[in-house]
């Protein structure tokens, strides 16, 4: 599988209006559904589209299923039934394949940051080796194209590159999702995924991660998924939005009119709790 | 025969023990595994190890190897960090003696069989030979994964991404590759192993070589092999070769030889001197020393002599720095 | 035939004679005297050692000096030499001459409690007067229990001492048997003597190596459990103490027979909302030895339920506790230590010359955290790797 090459031309201006509507998705997921047990419903029946270059938005409260669709789109997890393609990757359903195949999908098409860097990184490594164990997993084994790799990739999430070689637990918390973040981005992955990637860092940190967050997003033009119970965050990131309640999806469209002119009433009772 | 047999006439004798010790369900099992091995060059083949009247973790797994596979007409060499008179090597190749009625010798050259702990003889061994290396532990992923079960997984799907960021890692905090003995190499482009704890001098000498390595972990109850001209490529980055261990410059207090793997001997008034660590070559080029007619007793080294380059030439991309 | 010997085989010959000098001689008497004033002793180094041979225990114990870790390597390396000629009919509770069968679980049992012999309820003060006395302390005999036994009421309970776990399974508390012992063909038996164990391990590999495993270890990690590291509450539901002949097919004339009569221990115990079903019912930890040992049979009867958690604690889990409880393996290990290790050292001690010669490694990394070891793979501990491995692994 080869990696696709990020369009040097493409900028968020042009990008967006354009695709959204014309262009076969990025991402196509149908009848999304998962239980555990016999009584829990997390996920009922969902589908998901993404175009290149677009961000899409998830919001609902915590058991709402977001971050279940979320793992089930990184493979870390099989749904009951549904289907799930990626565009230009492998022409089928990714969850047929196997678990060395699908590792190589999550490998070199998919990047993921986590609202717990515990989970996305190794703590006691050094921060680079995080970066680099990406590349080195996608058979790179020149010690120097590893280093310059793990650079660039911490200097497009704006991560100080005297600090790069500092084990992740030694560092703030915002500084670890910017290691997660150049990790995910490490291979110009096809698909980003945050889940909750701000939650619980102070506000002006959030700030300025979001940012960054904004800004690879429009440098690679990647398509990327993020998952937050936080209308600031979704409204600061998402082109397009969709509303979960129930592990059902119960409103979506454009970012900006789903959150200004809210048609359900839950989405409503989210917005004005916002406000 | 008239009647039935009575049990005890059925049953084994009281004071009689198997030819090699081990009962032959045990052998035939060892040479099975030995077999499959062999096929599968560097997979870890699990098998029963029974417990033999030696401590286990004192050498049981390559003798259990050697017992399946001696007869009378083998002749023996047991060394243990290259030494034969060591009291665990003289004890095993005791032992091997007593219940097999080989021959035993200390010359490298002249064994059939060589067993060793922490070491590769130093003379290239042929293709009529076969050595045996007694392992601690198999399994290269420990460091990374201790659960047997996730790491046969991660042998399964060649996912060894964790020992090359290992690697990285040392790099980046020491600039240098910071492993002693035990360097995992690569068999057949397949499965990474522990070539055992012989230092990093040795394992080059698996490479290809003529002869036939079996290394088995009793207490661990393990078996691989690196057939005859099998590759073995130890974990290297493209920009940063493998490294054997740097000993230029040391000569064997003994034998005044160079460029062999050495032990260093320190001195009570400060300082060290050094020993070549395979006795048997080392009383080799004693011998040549002494030997009047100008003839070598010694066989040829996988380390020249003189240059102290590796037999196969490129294999070492270090040699010229 | 050339033989090489060297100055270490002279050491080595004279190190083991001089081991055995500083001790008494024994004899044959002496051998069956260990046997019969130290049954729990030989229990114990049969059990570890896997074969039920008091006679053979007492010898080993004798001859090592009463060193128990190579008492039992001595009789589990003379069980590599045996070959398995026959397999013996299964052995099932029915079957036993129980002579000590208590449960915590209920005050009174089916079939009732029966303390049998036990120190548990006596007086630990040394016997010291028996240091000045020529009496002998109590009967010394190994027959002596069985004969006691025939001669108490106890045989004619035997009928009549049904597992406790029976009843709670009429009674719905537990659940069924997947099959009944007597559908299982002994050969049909997997044999970690003979067979290499594999992670997760079938039950019955599981259950031999609690068997065999070294009662000190076994205790250590099931204290651990017992003390907190790990939520199962246990509570003993049975233990049980007995003898029961061993009995085979005779090859020749078919006809089954009795080979002799061993010493059995077994525990069982409960726990509540630890079964794998939907329903709450009680789960069931096993473990049984050759011979009477009754802390090894609780404490692994722990470890065997708590084995079965969905996420044990880490020196819980079978991998851990199937790998680090052998006698054998353990101290086998631990005194290779005292082997030669120079060359590993060496090369150990030239890569880190390598590195402090060259003097440009990381002197600061900002972090108050280890670096981890060098001259391994160690860098991050494998709990560690596990835990954060989860998007590559």
């Amino acid at each position: 599988m080869k990696n696709s090459e990020p369009d040097p031309n493409s900028t968020a201006e042009d990008v967006i209006p354009a695709t959204v509507i014309e262009e076969k998705p990025v991402l196509k997921a149908v009848g999304l559904a998962k239980r555990y047990g016999k009584n829990v419903v997390a996920v009922n029946n969902v589908d998901i589209t993404a175009y290149r270059g677009e961000v899409l938005g998830i919001v609902g409260e915590s058991g709402s299923g977001k971050s279940t669709i979320l793992r089930m789109l990184n493979l870390e997890e099989q749904p009951d039934t549904g289907s799930y393609e990626l565009d230009g990757i492998y022409a089928g359903d990714l969850f047929k394949l196997d678990r060395s195949e699908q590792r190589a999908i999550r490998v070199f098409h998919i990047g993921i940051v986590y609202q717990n860097p515990h989970i996305g990184l190794r703590m006691n490594n050094t921060s680079s080796g995080n970066v680099a164990e990406r590349l080195i997993v996608a058979g790179v084994r020149n010690y120097s194209q590893l280093r310059q790799a793990a650079e660039t990739s911490f200097r497009a999430s704006e991560f100080p590159l005297d600090r790069m070689d500092d084990p992740p637990l030694a560092l703030s918390g915002g500084m670890q999702q910017r290691v997660q973040l150049a990790k995910a981005i490490a291979l110009n992955p096809k698909l980003l995924l945050l889940d909750e990637p701000t939650t619980g860092l102070d506000v002006s940190v959030q700030a300025l991660v979001l940012d960054t967050l904004r800004r690879v997003q429009r440098d690679i033009g990647t398509t990327m998924i993020v998952v937050s119970h936080d209308l600031g965050v979704i409204r600061m990131l998402a082109d397009r939005v969709m509303v979960m309640r129930h592990g059902r999806v119960v409103e979506q469209g454009l970012a900006d009119q789903v959150l200004e002119d809210p048609q359900h009433a839950y989405t409503q009772q989210l917005v004005h709790a916002k406000l | 025969m008239t009647g039935h047999r009575t049990l005890s006439e059925l049953a084994s004798p009281n004071n009689g023990y198997s030819y090699a010790f081990l009962d032959e369900y045990a052998k035939r099992e060892l040479r099975r595994k030995t077999l499959k091995a062999i096929a599968i060059p560097g997979y870890q083949v699990p098998y029963a190890s029974r417990e033999l009247p030696i401590a286990r973790g004192w050498g049981t797994g390559g003798l259990q190897a050697t017992l399946s596979l001696v007869g009378p007409e083998d002749n023996v060499k047991v060394i243990d960090q290259g030494a034969d008179d060591s009291v665990n090597a003289a004890n095993l190749r005791r032992f091997i003696f007593r219940v097999s009625a080989c021959h035993t010798t200390t010359d490298t050259l002249a064994a059939t069989i060589v067993q060793s702990r922490h070491r590769v003889p130093e003379e290239i061994m042929g293709e009529h030979q076969i050595l045996v290396l007694q392992v601690p532990d198999p399994e290269p992923l420990r460091g990374v994964e201790s659960d047997i079960g996730k790491s046969r997984e991660m042998h399964g799907d060649g996912e060894y991404g964790l020992l090359w960021l290992g690697l990285y890692e040392q790099l980046v905090r020491y600039r240098r590759v910071t492993i002693g003995a035990s360097y995992p190499a690569l068999v057949h482009g397949r499965y990474v192993m522990s070539p055992s704890p012989i230092p990093r001098w040795d394992v080059p000498k698996l490479h290809m070589a003529q002869h036939l390595t079996i290394l088995s972990a009793g207490r661990e109850k393990r078996l691989y092999v690196v057939p005859p001209y099998t590759s073995v490529k130890p974990l290297e980055f493209d920009d940063v070769p493998f490294r054997i261990e740097n000993q230029r410059g040391w000569t064997c207090r003994i034998s005044g030889g160079s460029n062999k793997f050495m032990s260093e001997i320190p001195l009570q008034s400060g300082g060290a001197e050094h020993e070549i660590s395979d006795t048997s070559y080392r009383e080799k080029l004693v011998a040549d020393v002494k030997r009047v007619d100008g003839t070598e007793c010694a066989g040829v080294p996988y380390y020249d002599n003189e240059t102290g380059h590796f037999y196969i030439g490129g294999f070492l991309k270090d040699e010229e720095l | 035939m050339y033989v090489a010997a060297r100055g270490g085989e002279q050491a080595i010959l004279n190190a083991e004679q001089l081991f055995h000098s500083l001790k008494s001689t024994f004899n044959a008497d002496d051998v069956r005297r260990v046997e019969s004033t130290m049954p729990y002793l030989i229990d114990k180094v049969m059990g570890e050692g896997s074969l039920y041979a008091p006679e053979l225990a007492a010898l080993a114990i004798l001859y090592t000096g009463g060193d128990l870790y190579e008492s039992v390597l001595m009789l589990r390396a003379f069980r590599s030499t045996q070959p398995r000629i026959a397999y013996a009919k299964t052995l099932v509770q029915d079957d036993w001459l129980t002579v000590r069968r208590i449960s915590a679980a209920f005050k009174d049992i089916p079939g009732g409690q029966i303390l049998g012999p036990t120190l548990d309820y006596s007086h630990r003060l040394l016997p010291l007067e028996m240091l000045d006395n020529e009496r002998d302390h109590g009967p010394i005999s190994s027959t002596l229990p069985v004969q006691m036994i025939r001669n108490s009421e106890l045989l004619t309970r035997q009928a009549s001492l049904p597992a406790v776990a029976d009843w709670q399974r009429a009674e719905g508390l537990l659940p069924e048997l997947p099959f009944s012992a007597s559908s299982v063909s002994p050969d049909s038996l997997p044999d970690v003597t003979r067979e290499p164990m594999h992670i997760p391990a079938d039950r019955a590999v599981r259950l031999q190596l609690l068997g065999r495993a070294d009662t000190g270890g076994i205790l250590s990690l099931g204290y651990a459990n017992m003390r907190g590291y790990g939520t199962v509450h246990p509570t003993v539901n049975e233990l049980r103490l007995g003898y029961a002949d061993v009995t085979i097919t005779h090859p020749v004339s078919g006809e089954p027979f009795s080979i002799g009569r061993v010493r059995l221990s077994q525990a069982e115990i409960v726990t509540t909302f630890k079964g794998a079903a939907e329903k709450p019912e009680l789960a069931l930890g096993y473990c049984a030895t050759i011979g009477w040992n009754e802390i090894k049979c609780i404490a692994g009867s722990m470890l065997d339920m708590a084995m079965d958690l969905p996420k044990p604690h880490p020196s819980h889990t079978e991998d851990y506790v199937l790998h680090h409880t052998d006698p054998v393996e353990s101290s086998g290990f631990c005194i290779h230590y005292k082997l030669p290790h120079y060359v590993t050292f060496g090369s150990d001690l030239d890569a880190m010359r390598a590195v402090t010669a060259a003097g440009d490694y990381l002197k600061t990394t900002g972090a108050s955290v280890p670096l981890g070891t060098p001259g391994s793979f160690s860098e991050n501990a494998p709990n560690g790797a596990a835990k954060s491995g989860k998007e590559l692994s």
